[in-house]
């Protein structure tokens, strides 16, 4: 299986250097790191959402985060499992916010039911379908490796988990999208 | 097999903006988190400074009362799961550092090793006041563990845990672990009972005592972010 599109990534010691930088104040280093960065960083929280609004303030929040403890990056330390980290982060307070705000939320009037990915006319379904039907955390493993281009040792460091734990929750994934792939209209079942 | 992405979303320009408009607003020069041997230092400074200038001020009869064998046998693993506590501690202080969560787990297994270690060396006793004296006991190691944890968490405040809960839990273990050591130094007692009862559960409340305090404290941040 591989993807059609990843998206080019900048070189990782340079984004290191650019980080470097924007701790000392460097104005230039900050915005060409956001620049650099942001493009991947809403592709990973889109990729998790599938709402481009809500990425879209994801993103702000965790570049905001990133801001505010750029302190604690080390030089020579690997850049991008340090910004995945905080990006998760981002991802799973949004979450519980958003579910607290949702629970306090009186429902005015039932909205009609978007159609589901599995009814649209087409042979094979799009990548965002299919790993819309992987649990989170493979969902999660699966946009950082695939789609995000990290490494497996980048994104153990980046969910706080060993080599091992990523390459078996990769795998399982991997299984269940080839089941997924293989009888399209039965997906929901082989996603159980 | 191929699969094709759908057409990959822009960063909306106006947003990109914003964010850079918000950052460098607030742009100024940071001094980099200090390594992992200076902060492991610092936490063994304030346990080792707690433990004795605490045990100066109330008295060192415990460590007279016990044998050479059971100093070794409670103050080396109590050691060993202070120092991958501390350890754990310090990981956590920054995003994605390795063996953060491992030496937590691995500490809780030499904490319930300590555990089982005391009932084999100490043995039972008869007490006429189990009670008032355990108390007391514990209302002692809380004086310790107390102003260990504030020192932990003032120092936890530089760096930027992830995982407040586990950072909680892991902080209130150790200072929990300065409280039984100061307890162990401090009280002559060594009923089996007195000790797994009053000693070791100011380890096991401050456990949980960390965990509300950081579950509290994240709650508020979230919902005032």
């Amino acid at each position: 299986m591989e993807a059609s599109r990843a998206i080019p990534a900048p070189s990782v010691t340079e984004l290191e250097q650019l980080m470097v930088r924007y701790q000392q104040a460097d104005e230039i280093a900050a915005r060409s790191l956001i620049e650099q960065l942001s493009p991947q960083l809403y592709r990973f929280f889109a990729a998790q959402l599938g709402n481009p609004d809500d990425a879209s303030d994801m993103l702000q929040d965790a570049w905001l985060r990133i801001h505010r403890v750029r302190h604690t990056y080390r030089a020579g330390e690997p850049l991008l499992p340090w910004v995945y980290a905080i990006a998760r982060c981002v991802r799973v307070d949004s979450y519980r916010k958003r579910r607290r705000i949702a629970g306090r939320e009186i429902l005015v009037e039932v909205l009609p039911e978007p159609a589901s990915a599995s009814e649209e006319p087409s042979d094979l379904p799009t990548f965002d379908q299919l790993i819309a039907e992987l649990p989170a955390s493979q969902r999660e493993v699966l946009t950082m490796l695939k789609v995000n281009g990290l490494t497996l040792e980048e994104v153990a460091r980046a969910t706080s988990s060993s080599v091992g734990s990523v390459k078996q929750k990769a795998h399982r994934a991997y299984e269940r999208l080839r089941g997924l792939i293989q009888s399209p209209r039965s997906g929901k079942g082989a996603a159980t | 097999m191929t699969i094709d992405f759908q057409p990959l979303p822009h960063v909306p320009p106006d947003r990109l903006k914003q964010i850079e408009t918000a950052l460098i607003a607030d742009l100024k020069p940071v001094r980099p988190l200090a390594s992992t041997g200076v902060y492991l230092a610092a936490f063994a400074g304030i346990m080792v400074a707690v433990c004795v200038i605490g045990c100066s001020v109330v008295g060192p009869y415990g460590w007279h009362a016990l044998s050479q064998l059971q100093k070794f046998a409670v103050f080396v693993p109590l050691s060993a799961t202070s120092a991958l506590l501390g350890f754990s501690l310090v990981r956590q202080m920054r995003p994605a550092a390795m063996h953060a969560r491992s030496s937590a787990l691995l500490s809780v297994s030499i904490f319930v090793l300590l555990l089982l270690i005391m009932t084999v060396i100490f043995h039972p006793a008869q007490e006429s006041a189990f009670v008032r004296q355990g108390l007391s006991c514990f209302r002692t190691g809380m004086t310790f563990a107390i102003p260990a944890a504030i020192l932990f968490s003032l120092l936890l405040l530089r760096g930027a845990a992830l995982s407040p809960l586990l950072t909680g839990a892991t902080a209130g273990g150790l200072a929990g672990l300065v409280g039984l050591a100061a307890l162990e130094i401090h009280c002559p007692d060594l009923n089996v009972y007195h000790i797994v009862a009053w000693h070791v559960s100011v380890t096991l409340v401050c456990i949980v005592a960390g965990l509300v305090f950081s579950s509290v404290t994240f709650r508020r941040w979230t919902s005032n972010h």
